[in-house]
């Protein structure tokens, strides 16, 4: 890496030393001179089209765009001049000219920046009187809803779809004064990621979910941590009298390591926060076979300690089993854990989790990279997974990478995802051999042998290693959940065998499911005897009550629900009714996201917060909370005194990876802390699992059809889960995103997918 | 100053001060006969608010929140919704209507800022000054108690016309 070479710009009669090509406009900014624009985004291609950052540089003819001249030596510029002004001044009106004034009906209104604009450079009276352009409001898709008449045309959102998302679902058609920001056929058939909504300098694009809801100074502002996906992204939850309205990324309100970027769960799936199906009460099942009745939770409470200490003493205090879930926050699932360990006493808790990162973390030879860290790598190679769906700030810095940063990605899979357009190089492996790879990469097997077993040509190995050995700056590993805890292991490993070299540095991105799979691991809720499944299978056998928190996954559950009918007692703390509370003696109303604080520890390893919006709707309590009040009715006082920064606090002293760490140190969303993992030497005992490995890859048949089919946008992202499914939205995608006979009326008053969505009182505005 | 001109300078005072109070005894006196007569009311009188309607009959208001965010008193709740009927078959004349429009009549200081701060006419001070209650709940008045066409004239009132002299029509007693 060359180091920036430093010139000398004046800026309004003020010398300045800068970085040799920085953009204008940037160092402007920087330096205290405000410009206005429209169009400029950092990051993303330039446009120039909205005219507005304008400035004088001596020696060029003509006023100058900011956005797009980079600084050189000697520059002499002026922001701020009567020309200056004049032409500002005069490009508002224009822009103005087609812009309807229907600022009152707009949802933009009071967070539009072509409102702001106008206060500074707007003329007091308009003196264009030929008639506006007119197009009707229509919808593009379930949850965009767009109002072209209000476009200025800056094109941000086609710039934002085409190099955050990769899809080129929405352009600009037409010339001149008639250009429409559109999409093909009418209809948005993309991934409903909802930035281009985000980007809007104006309410040309808008949230159909939150459409005429409210305005945003109705809202209160709260800085958070999106529950969805392992990446963390920070967003802005915007709440009113105790209903949570939307949530945006805003860079007005929050400035995360997502920047604007949002995905569509974590940017529409929030209305399950204050959904009617909500649990109210505390509900216990007096009798096996009988109702769930509602109870107080001094009942409920005093009714699942007795249970527990009467299983407990007949049975052992090994016979009770505590599944955490990472979805919780760390402070639920350390007080969890504290609680199965201090309180019962038992070997068997473990968490919820798809696949554990433990073996992972234990070998673990280089760094976790930070989101920034991928978008300026230079070699990515992703093992499994598919962050398009399961990641998406993952998969949007990766495309940033390859697109902005000249990155070279590699993509070993047995599915040939959409990323893979971006692919320098994609390895098409037969389902389940992405292992064999990391034995080559490892230098334990013979090319020929592992291209064999992964149904690869084998001079195809060759150049992945090349790539990563000419690298010249990062090299992010990432890995999804398809390699086994063997292959895991390797990896982890292999940074330190391969060896640094002195302009070359590995960093390794997880790509786990869940918002907190770092914290479960993290806290030690994956160190128990048992995972989830061995705990079901142990089911009425060994194990007689499980106490589970935030539900099991269906994946787990599938093929033994008759588990949980064997158990003596099962306790389930939950936001909805599921196939976990069905079987359940004690249900205890657990809070969301939006009601608690907390922590969520991402996949590069940041702590963040997450911050109490609203209070807990009907009689729900933190999860944290719940298990200290029965921790208190089993005789052991916590003594958190209601407050999670207390049990931070405790996880602070606990957690070698967290040492140190407080609340006021979280504060700061722009500047997220990341948890000092242990890095691990190379070990001895590798060589055991090594055998392991390579016996596993020998194993594998070498024969059998690979997946040719890329996957549809969605067939992730638009599942219905227990919180997607309660945004009516969402059925209309995953139902395929049909297109509806009136594109000018909401799609979810025209089509009816699933008779259980209140169509009727939804119109009423219920 | 001695004790004798202080007495004389005060007694002046009191003088000066109660011949303009009894100089009110003997002139006409104005009273208004409310409730058995109604009064006149100045055409600006800020009274009740009004929510209008247009000529098809659909409120006007479109819940831009403007008159909330101008309200200094913070009286006025609005919850908006989305009506995607047809145009005449809908609530408002937009899309974009008030579900909930609520003025706390226990708060309101009737400083017109909200019928000033209204992009659409929608709301406006009405003339109704009679607002008390029993119940202190109900000062809360809802859309229903504010609609232009749910509200009655009282008897009580009349109003005056921009020209008239209100003060003439006071009778004497």
């Amino acid at each position: 890496m060359t180091t920036a070479e430093s010139v000398k710009v004046t800026i309004n009669g003020q010398e300045f030393q800068v970085q040799k090509g920085a953009p204008l406009i940037d160092v402007c900014r920087e330096n205290g001179f405000a410009i206005p624009s429209f169009c400029y985004y950092a990051d993303l291609a330039l446009q120039a089209s909205c005219r507005m950052c304008l400035v004088r540089i001596e020696k060029m003819p003509k006023l100058q765009t900011s956005c797009t001249i980079t600084c050189t030596d000697g520059m002499i510029v002026t922001t701020q001049s009567e020309e200056i002004e004049k032409a500002q001044r005069g490009m508002v009106e224009f822009l103005l000219a087609n812009h309807p004034l229907d600022c009152p009906v707009c949802d933009r209104g009071g967070e539009c920046e072509l409102q702001e604009m106008v206060f500074d450079w707007g003329g007091l009276e308009e003196r264009f009187t030929e008639r506006k352009n007119y197009y009707p409001e229509k919808f593009l898709s379930p949850i965009v809803a767009n109002d072209p008449q209000r476009c200025i045309l800056c094109k941000r959102c086609t710039r934002v779809c085409d190099e955050w998302m990769g899809e080129d679902a929405i352009e600009a058609g037409g010339r001149g004064a008639n250009t429409v920001i559109g999409t093909f056929g009418g209809w948005l058939n993309c991934s409903q990621c909802g930035n281009c909504i985000e980007v809007c300098p104006t309410g040309t694009l808008l949230d159909a979910t939150y459409r005429h809801q409210t305005r945003p100074w109705e809202l209160e502002r709260t800085v958070s941590t999106c529950t969805f996906c392992s990446d963390g992204c920070q967003m802005s939850l915007g709440s009113r009298a105790g209903e949570l309205m939307r949530v945006v990324a805003r860079d007005r309100y929050v400035d995360g390591i997502n920047g604007e970027f949002l995905c569509i769960k974590g940017r529409f799936a929030h209305p399950f926060v204050n959904h009617e199906e909500r649990l109210r009460t505390p509900l216990i099942r007096y009798r096996k076979g009988g109702k769930l009745i509602p109870a107080t939770w001094d009942e409920a409470i005093r009714f699942t300690a007795a249970k527990l200490q009467e299983i407990k003493d007949a049975h052992g205090a090994n016979s009770i089993g505590v599944v955490g879930s990472p979805r919780l926050t760390n402070e639920a699932n350390y007080v969890l854990l504290k609680f199965a360990r201090e309180v019962i006493g038992t070997e068997h808790y473990t968490a919820s989790e798809a696949f554990s990162l433990a073996p992972f973390f234990k070998h673990m030879t280089a760094p976790l990279a930070t989101h920034k860290d991928i978008r300026h790598a230079k070699t990515i190679v992703l093992i499994g997974g598919e962050p398009e769906e399961l990641q998406p700030l993952t998969a949007k810095q990766v495309r940033q990478a390859v697109r902005n940063g000249g990155a070279k990605l590699v993509i070993i899979n047995s599915v040939p995802v959409r990323l893979k357009q971006q692919a320098t190089q994609f390895l098409h492996v037969r389902p389940g051999t992405e292992d064999a790879l990391v034995l080559a990469l490892a230098g334990q097997t013979d090319d020929a042998m592992a291209a064999r077993k992964m149904g690869v040509e084998v001079g195809e190995i060759e150049p992945l290693r090349r790539m990563i050995d000419e690298t010249q700056g990062n090299v992010v590993l990432m890995f999804g959940g398809e390699l086994s805890t063997e292959a895991q292991t390797i990896l982890a490993q292999l940074p330190g065998s391969i060896g640094d070299e002195e302009n070359r540095r590995f960093l390794f991105h997880p790509l786990p499911l869940f918002n907190n799979s770092f914290g479960v691991h993290d806290v030690g809720l994956m160190d128990g005897k048992l995972n989830a499944t061995g705990l079901l299978d142990a089911a009425g056998d060994t194990v007689r009550a499980l106490y589970v928190a935030g539900g099991l996954l269906p994946a787990h559950l599938q093929g033994r629900e008759q588990a949980l009918q064997n158990l003596d007692f099962l306790v389930v703390q939950e936001l909805f009714a599921t196939d976990t509370t069905a079987h359940a003696d004690v249900v205890f109303p657990a809070a969301s996201f939006a009601e608690i604080d907390g922590t969520y520890t991402n996949n590069d390893g940041l702590v963040q917060r997450v911050r109490q919006s609203i209070p807990p709707v009907h009689q729900a309590k933190p999860d944290w909370v719940i298990t200290s009040l029965l921790a208190d009715a089993l005789g052991i006082d916590f003594n958190y005194q209601m407050s999670a920064s207390a049990v931070f606090r405790e996880i602070g002293e606990h957690v070698p990876a967290y040492q140190g760490l407080r609340y006021p140190l979280l504060k700061d969303e722009s500047k997220p802390v990341q948890a000092k993992y242990q890095l691990a030497g190379q070990r001895a005992e590798v060589a055991d699992v090594l055998a392991e490995l390579r016996q596993r890859v020998e194993r594998m048949t070498g024969a059998g059809d690979k997946i040719m089919e890329t996957p549809e946008v969605g067939h992730e992202l638009f599942k219905i889960g227990t919180l997607t499914g309660k945004v009516p939205q969402f059925h209309l995608l995953a139902a395929g995103n049909p297109e509806p006979p009136d594109v000018l009326v909401s799609p979810l008053y025209q089509i009816t997918i699933d008779s259980g969505l209140r169509r009727d009182t939804a119109i009423a505005g219920d | 100053m001695s004790i004798i001109s202080d007495i004389v300078e005060s007694t002046k005072s009191i003088i000066k001060g109660m011949s303009v109070t009894f100089s009110y005894i003997p002139k006409a006196k104005w009273t208004v006969q409310y409730p058995e007569e109604p009064v006149t009311l100045q055409p600006r009188y800020r009274g009740q608010h009004l929510l209008h309607v247009d000529e098809l009959g659909r409120e006007k208001c479109v819940a831009c929140y403007l008159c909330a965010a101008a309200c200094p008193s913070d009286c006025i709740y609005i919850v908006a919704a989305d009506d995607p009927r047809a145009p005449e078959e809908r609530t408002g004349v937009d899309e974009r209507y008030a579900e909930v429009y609520n003025i706390d009549y226990g708060r309101c200081i009737f400083c017109g800022y909200c019928v000033e701060a209204c992009p659409k006419d929608a709301i406006t001070h009405g003339y109704n000054f009679e607002l008390s209650v029993y119940n202190r709940a109900d000062l809360l008045k809802t859309k229903d108690d504010l609609l232009i066409t749910k509200q009655k004239q009282s008897p009580n009132y009349r109003v005056a016309f921009s020209d008239e002299d209100v003060d003439s029509e006071y009778k004497e007693v």
